[in-house]
């Protein structure tokens, strides 16, 4: 029989939609790897697996009983334990403490019992084979790959019939990684079941029994390991879709130059120098925490800087995201944080579409709600924004639509320059589609887009040119046919390309 | 009109809760709902609400003004020894007056807005500092009587009409065309909405914040000199009431007390439950001491209703019957 059953699991955050009527099988004594994009619900399912979020619909069953813990320990009392990337344990207690961290051996007096728990620390450690490890040392001692280590540690003190293990090989070195794919292994014969989360198609294929494929929310696909091909699965972790997600590239720069922005620097953003012309959409790539960041927040004033930056001929000096709105010399950006920067979401789509142009709607200072409506609605026409009336809160919207909702509201602005930073994060694969052609129709229009993604392929199939940043450095610039994956992270990794 | 009705409901609610009140009030003090009683509630109320119409602005832009007190017993002494009891010095007297109070006001919002002061102690000690300034200036000997003219506005009527209640009516309108009609009002919701929000769509965040606060600092000295006109003179301490109801009649007008929502239309239904409960507990024969918890308590429940920490408590009923059934 199963043990850990699924149907219809389904978690909502406000609009966004996580997870929606997954279902799940597994039965102890496997390892079961979960497969998926970034953001595709692996993370939720198991969030509700281990009780640290609970499911709005849908049954979980384990053992054949419901299944509907209210907090981690409520889960590690039915026996399922998670070991998660982001690590639990205290820096300031030792090796030990922290494995039996509050079900510590007690003595009469109910003080801790130190033989007992090094005792048993120590037992386990043998038994399972860990790598060195010295149980009373402290925590902050030890380097990331160790502490890992000691997570795992506690997650197996709790002796658990069902172990997740959420991406735990990618902080260890080869040799402690083979490690682990030993222990889930021999775990797995011990009559234990192991949820194996990993971005490593070698490792699912080394040591999963069966796996389970997850897109956008939902649970596509489950299959034995030996009956599918790498090939399968990709396709079914991507969707079928994948041509026709990007719109055809077709050349709409010109000779204009619309942004020129010299040795320009903001905290990791070290003397950026490049140029973005009118109709064009540059990518900006390389490996995150380079800068990227940093150069959209400044361009738009929302953070200091040095060096020039020069719109469309004429050289300017923006010091607040107002400045950057303000005029058709304008410049404005969709933000990386849609709920915290971009959207107020206990207010209507109408509110937040014309909130950086409501001055415009004005009849001798008072706001003329007819000449709202009307451009509120051809904005919601021309974007295809889902919402039932103008008047629904932003925050009720699905992540696409929320997003639409914030390239209307700069794109309502006379701006000509825009930052889209990673304007795709969260958002359902058919709006991804919109949004690409969105940019299309608008760099033909004569708009100039800058265009972030953490998505690699994004990059690739949408931008015209692709700049990559190292320390804060432009890298490479890229064109035509020498944009690629491979030529992106060639120049975000290695030295001595420069542009 | 139903979407008016989700929209507004918080507001709605209080006007209810008003007419409830009222009700109530009539049952255990019969003569209340006599058109003299209903004059004196009213005026009474329009000083509460006036304040309140500062102090909306200010929550509603997600601050809170602690500096009423005395900015409005400031105005109200400096006003009456300036005057001397004469209604002719109130030409430039009550400008300067309230350009003070407006004074008080920038400086609140430019330390809140520029420099990051918490509103909590930047108007705390505005509050503090203007309490101390006054008992240096007048060594707390009694002002001059209120000048007739100011006796008029506060007292006076206008057929059955209390002037006071057509000013606060005027002032009324003022702020619903502010908060409704005007660009400042979007970008007020916003600011206290989420202010990064706010900054990322172009708002003038400091300046709508700094806005607010002078709006605050003039309606507390406008409160002042009338309240003056209501007592016959100033004294040390006469604004100390108002710190509490300002922020209760906005909290029961359906405000969120954290900022982005709420409305004056409901703060003057806010003060006018104040000050209806006022005229009801004494009818019910409590002690002063009674009669002060019973105020604190009900304006506590009053609050809580609907706001987010009736939301929270329900929500940690429900959680804990949810773990009695596991």
């Amino acid at each position: 029989m199963d043990l850990v059953v699924a149907k219809g699991l389904s978690k909502r955050y406000g609009g966004i939609v996580a997870l929606s009527e997954a279902t799940f099988s597994a039965h102890a004594g496997e390892v079961h790897a979960l497969l998926g994009e970034n953001g595709a619900g692996k993370s939720t399912f198991i969030q509700i697996l281990s009780g640290a979020v609970r499911h709005d619909a849908g049954t979980l069953k384990v053992d054949g009983a419901d299944y509907r813990p209210t907090d981690p320990d409520d889960a590690q009392a039915r026996g399922i334990a998670a070991v998660f990337q982001e690590l639990s344990l205290i820096p300031d207690l030792t090796v030990e403490q922290n494995i039996w961290f509050r079900r510590e051996p007690r003595t009469l007096l109910r003080t801790v019992d130190r033989a007992q728990l090094r005792r048993r620390t120590r037992e386990m450690l043998d038994r399972y084979e860990f790598p060195p490890l010295r149980p009373d040392v402290e925590l902050r001692r030890l380097t990331l790959a160790e502490r890992q280590i000691v997570e795992i540690a506690k997650g197996l003190a709790k002796d658990p019939r069902v172990l997740i293990l959420d991406e735990a090989t990618s902080a260890l070195p080869a040799r402690e990684a083979e490690w682990l794919l030993g222990l889930t292994r021999r775990l797995a014969s011990e009559g234990r079941l192991v949820i194996f989360i990993s971005h490593r198609m070698a490792e699912v294929r080394a040591i999963a029994d069966r796996l389970t494929i997850f897109r956008n929310g939902r649970t596509v696909a489950a299959h034995e390991a030996g009956g599918v091909s790498d090939a399968e699965i990709v396709t079914q972790m991507i969707g079928r879709n994948l041509d026709r997600l990007y719109p055809d590239r077709v050349a709409t720069a010109t000779e204009r130059v619309a942004l020129r922005v010299t040795n320009f620097s903001s905290g990791r953003l070290d003397g950026a120098s490049f140029s973005l012309r009118e109709g064009e959409v540059l990518g900006v790539g390389g490996l995150q925490g380079h800068g990227q960041r940093e150069l959209f927040q400044a361009l738009f004033g929302a953070s200091p800087a040095t060096g020039t930056v020069e719109l469309w001929g004429k050289p300017v000096a923006i010091t607040s995201p107002r400045a950057a709105l303000t005029g058709p010399d304008g410049i404005a950006l969709v933000p990386e944080d849609r709920r915290g920067q971009g959207l107020l979401l206990t207010k209507s789509v109408r509110e937040n579409l014309t909130l950086a142009v409501i001055r415009r709607f004005t009849e001798r200072g008072l706001l003329s709600s007819r000449k709202e409506a009307e451009l509120v609605r051809e904005m919601v026409d021309f974007l295809r924004i889902k919402a039932q009336t103008p008047d629904q809160l932003a925050g009720t919207l699905s992540g696409g639509n929320q997003q639409k909702v914030i390239f209307g509201k700069m794109l309502l602005t006379q701006a000509r320059v825009l930052l889209l930073f990673d304007p795709t994060r969260g958002v359902d694969v058919g709006t991804k589609g919109e949004i690409f052609q969105l940019m299309r129709d608008l760099a033909a229009k004569g708009y100039a887009i800058l265009f972030h993604s953490s998505d690699m392929p994004e990059l690739v199939h949408v931008a015209d040119r692709v700049m990559v940043l190292r320390n804060g450095r432009v890298a490479a610039i890229l064109e035509g046919e020498k944009i690629s994956e491979e030529s992106i992270l060639g120049a975000a990794m290695l030295e001595g390309e420069a542009a | 009109m139903s979407e008016f009705l989700a929209r507004n409901r918080l507001i709605l609610l209080a006007y209810a809760g008003m007419v409830l009140l009222l009700l109530v009030t009539a049952v255990f003090s019969p003569g209340f709902l006599s058109a003299s009683n209903l004059r004196s509630t009213v005026v009474l109320a329009a000083f509460v609400g006036i304040v309140a119409l500062g102090q909306t602005f200010v929550i509603i832009g997600g601050g809170i003004d602690l500096s009423v007190p005395w900015v409005l017993n400031c105005a109200a002494i400096i006003m009456t020894l300036l005057c001397g009891g004469q209604d002719l010095p109130l030409a430039w007297v009550a400008p300067l007056v309230l350009a003070g109070g407006a004074g008080i006001g920038l400086i609140n919002g430019v330390g809140v807005a520029k420099f990051g002061v918490p509103p909590i102690i930047m108007t705390l000690a505005t509050n503090v500092i203007l309490q101390g300034l006054i008992l240096v200036v007048t060594g707390g000997s009694p002002t001059p009587p209120a000048p007739g003219l100011i006796k008029f506005l506060s007292v006076g009527r206008i057929g059955p009409f209390p002037v006071i209640a057509l000013i606060w009516l005027l002032l009324t309108v003022a702020a619903t065309i502010l908060l409704s009609k005007a660009p400042f009002g979007r970008h007020l919701y916003a600011l206290g909405t989420s202010v990064t929000v706010a900054e990322f769509s172009g708002v003038p965040t400091a300046r709508t914040t700094i806005l607010t606060y002078v709006i605050s600092g003039l309606t507390a000295a406008f409160a002042g000199i009338l309240l003056t006109g209501y007592s016959g003179q100033a004294y040390l301490g006469m604004g100390d009431a108002y710190l509490f109801t300002s922020i209760a009649a906005v909290a029961i007008g359906g405000a969120s007390i954290l900022g982005g929502s709420g409305h004056y239309l409901g703060t003057v239904a806010g003060a006018m439950v104040l000050t209806i409960l006022t005229g009801l507990l004494p009818a019910l024969n409590l002690s002063s001491g009674a009669l002060l918890v019973v105020y604190g308590a009900v304006i506590l429940i009053t609050v809580s209703l609907g706001s987010e920490a009736f939301a929270g408590l329900a929500r940690l009923l429900r959680s804990s019957a949810h773990k009695g059934e596991a």
